[in-house]
């Protein structure tokens, strides 16, 4: 909840609902909870457009409400889900690279429609997709798809309103998921009628962000394992991790141990692919524990062996990584050095930074001040007591606080992403005119293709958008890729950030 | 040398040449001040890294694009209120249209989950509320002037009773008192009025002819 959040926070609400939303989005960030009426008062706006913001970000999951009392409701902005609202398109790609098309469709839609009933849901893809025989999307199979998304529990059920007595204000109390049953006679009926005002639903769907971070999570660890070692010891990480979800709650810090003898037994199965890791799993389990990061540790020796995954330390050696990235990006390798030699050594007085670094002293000192006025490193003073000869020394100890400095890093990720939307909203607003110009040219043009016009006219219209007009466009639409791809590699960073700070700080 | 402490020799460095030193700075190195306030785009000293640019990217470009389309199609983008600058236009009628076609829609919400405030019938009643007191007001002003005018009325008329008698009171003031109305009506609403001079009685079943030329022997009314 910094400041630099609040920008972001700011920024994000601003690119997907308008100035208007961001207004109420911005007081309410900066206040915590607030009635409607205050809205109204500091925001200046009218009560109809703030209630449609509020609407809005009610409807998205982005803010919630409590009871002040029997009438006034608080309103309170829920900044980490804004944060999500960059991350969609990752979850998406997602599901089609792992369920396919249909899947991605479904959760394509109900990110969009925040929450839904199944049978909406599923009617309004069916329609949409009714001519496209292409695609061959029939609704029971978006059906099945559906069931089986919400048994993987990427969707599920949205908290359901209750009502106390005496009150008019609901309450939203969640719900444990039930996988639905859903009648496809009714659903196919309901397409041939066009409509589904005959099918009584009224249980809401969302989609579960917490499962898709979970597959990222796996994803990484796997990616840094397959980096690190090979593949063979990638797919081995896999298993471990899927033995882990049967054992030991998902996002816990250290699994429960996991049998040696399971894994050796599910490595089997899978020897036709990855015959080596069958023939070799005792010895990639060994190089896995020495020189896996730490991944992974071995806790006892019975049945052949048991292991458990550190996903918390995982997280750590992730950000660890992260900021000496930084580092390097930033002040150079020899920065890098002096940094990582600091948190090798835990606590190290300054002459022997320099000796260890091998660097010389001038430069080693000036890197070494630089990184701290960067917020990298620290310095803890050790007063010695007086001496004999009167002159009383202090020693300065210099160290990581993996920890603080972690949250600057968080804070370069959140000021980077403000940057690069700013950017982006400056030069859409800059070129607005001519980006305008040239989607009418494109209508234009697709219509007289449509009719059938010759290619003349067309060309004609197309001519409108003059050789310099164009060549503006196509550095602006450059831009505004490398913006949006720079967006969303730093929502991975921040995705690495946040896992970090999920588990509690232990000194 | 030893014992030379902070602010001896009239040098104004707060840190002494040991220091100094300790700190790497060597005999003339010391940087001359700078005043200037760093640049606001400082230069990038290392050119950053490239991003990626393969399939999955740009997947998710175009999702994101189509993502943000949809939003600000969709009644969840809260639009201004159209400002005019006072100045007609042709196009503004399009413009209008366009607008009050997005207007119209109402974000699709699950309402029992929201509090009743936001709900789209607490906005109408409150809409009727905000309506109920502005009739009254207008009513008490035009209450107000109909009861001046009245009042002078009756002064005028007070002074005609004197010289006229009852039967030529009665038809003056019914007389009197249609003007007044139309007078009024014109002021309210002036195309209004057009229907009701129609609406108004003109036909003369030539009853009181005779009256009319009495009244003219007698001499002016006013």
């Amino acid at each position: 909840m910094s400041r630099q959040m609040g920008r972001v926070v700011s920024s994000i609400l601003e690119r997907h609902f308008g100035e208007i939303v961001q207004k109420v989005g911005d007081d309410l960030f900066s206040y915590g909870g607030r009635p409607i009426g205050m809205l109204v008062r500091h925001t200046g706006l009218p009560r109809n457009q703030v209630v449609d913001s509020l609407r809005t970000l009610l409807k998205f999951d982005l803010a919630t409400f409590e009871p002040y009392n029997d009438v006034v409701v608080d309103y309170k902005l829920l900044p980490e889900n804004v944060l999500l609202m960059i991350r969609y398109p990752r979850y998406l790609l997602q599901m089609k690279s792992k369920y396919g098309s249909e899947a991605e469709m479904l959760v394509e839609e109900l990110l969009q429609q925040a929450t839904c009933t199944a049978t909406t849901l599923l009617f309004n893809i069916a329609t949409k997709f009714k001519d496209d025989k292409e695609k061959n999307i029939t609704i029971l199979g978006l059906k099945d798809m559906f069931i089986s998304l919400v048994t993987a529990g990427y969707i599920q059920q949205a908290p359901v309103a209750e009502l106390k007595e005496g009150s008019e204000i609901p309450t939203l109390i969640p719900v444990a998921t039930i996988v639905p049953d859903l009648d496809s006679r009714a659903l196919l009926q309901a397409m041939n009628n066009g409509h589904i005002n005959d099918i009584k639903d009224n249980i809401y769907w969302r989609v579960n962000y917490d499962r898709f971070h979970l597959d990222f999570r796996d994803e990484i660890m796997i990616k840094a394992i397959t980096r690190r070692i090979d593949e063979n010891a990638g797919e081995l990480m896999r298993f471990l991790l899927e033995k882990m979800y049967l054992t030991s709650a998902p996002w816990a810090p250290e699994s429960s141990p996991l049998c040696a003898v399971e894994l050796r037994e599910r490595c089997r199965s899978a020897a036709t692919d990855k015959p080596l890791l069958h023939q070799f799993v005792d010895q990639y389990l060994k190089v896995l524990e020495e020189n896996g990061a730490g991944f992974v540790r071995r806790v006892g020796d019975a049945g052949s062996g048991q292991f458990a995954v550190r996903a918390r330390h995982a997280a750590l050696q992730l950000v660890l990584a992260a900021l000496e990235h930084c580092v390097t990006e930033r002040l150079g390798s020899k920065a890098a050095r002096i940094f990582r030699l600091i948190y090798t050594k835990k606590y190290i007085e300054e002459d022997d930074i320099q000796k260890n670094a091998m660097l010389v002293n001038k430069e080693c000192k000036q890197l070494t001040y630089k990184l701290m006025e960067e917020h990298f490193i620290s310095v803890q003073p050790m007063r010695k007591p007086a001496s004999a000869g009167g002159l009383a020394k202090a020693i300065y100890l210099y160290h990581v606080k993996l920890h603080t400095v972690a949250y600057t890093g968080l804070e370069m990720c959140y000021r980077s992403l403000h940057n690069v939307l700013r950017r982006a909203a400056h030069e859409r607003s800059a070129h607005a005119r001519l980006v305008d110009k040239q989607r009418r040219v494109r209508t234009i043009v697709h219509g007289m293709r449509l009719r059938g016009e010759p290619q003349r006219n067309i060309d004609d219209v197309e001519e409108t958008l003059t050789p310099p007009e164009q060549a503006v466009l196509q550095g602006v639409e450059k831009r505004l890729k490398q913006l949006s791809t720079a967006e969303l590699e730093l929502d991975r960073n921040l995705f690495i950030f946040k896992w970090y700070f999920m588990y509690p700080y232990v000194e | 040398m030893a014992g030379r402490g902070r602010g001896r020799g009239g040098s104004n460095l707060s840190l002494t040449h040991d220091q100094l030193q300790a700190l790497g700075i060597a005999r003339g190195e010391n940087t001359p001040q700078n005043v200037a306030p760093p640049p606001l785009f400082p230069k990038l000293e290392v050119k950053p890294l490239p991003l990626p640019s393969d399939a999955a990217t740009d997947y998710m470009l175009i999702v994101k694009e189509q993502f943000i389309e949809y939003l600000h199609e969709s009644p969840a983008y809260v639009r201004k209120e159209a400002e005019s600058d006072g100045i007609e236009r042709y196009s503004d009628k399009y413009k209008m249209l366009a607008l009050n076609a997005k207007k119209d829609k109402v974000l699709d919400c699950v309402w029992a989950n929201m509090p009743p405030e936001l709900r789209p019938q607490a906005k109408k009643v409150r809409k009727a509320a905000a309506a109920g007191p502005k009739p009254k007001l207008s009513n008490a002003e035009a209450i107000a002037k109909r009861l001046q005018t009245l009042e002078k009325k009756e002064i005028q008329e007070g002074d005609e009773a004197m010289e006229t008698n009852d039967n030529e009171e009665t038809v003056n003031n019914q007389e009197v008192n249609d003007d007044e109305e139309v007078e009024d009506e014109h002021e309210e609403e002036f195309e209004i009025d057009d229907g009701t001079d129609y609406a108004n009685n003109y036909f003369d079943n030539g009853e009181d002819y005779d009256e009319e030329d009495d009244n003219l022997d007698d001499g002016p009314v006013y």
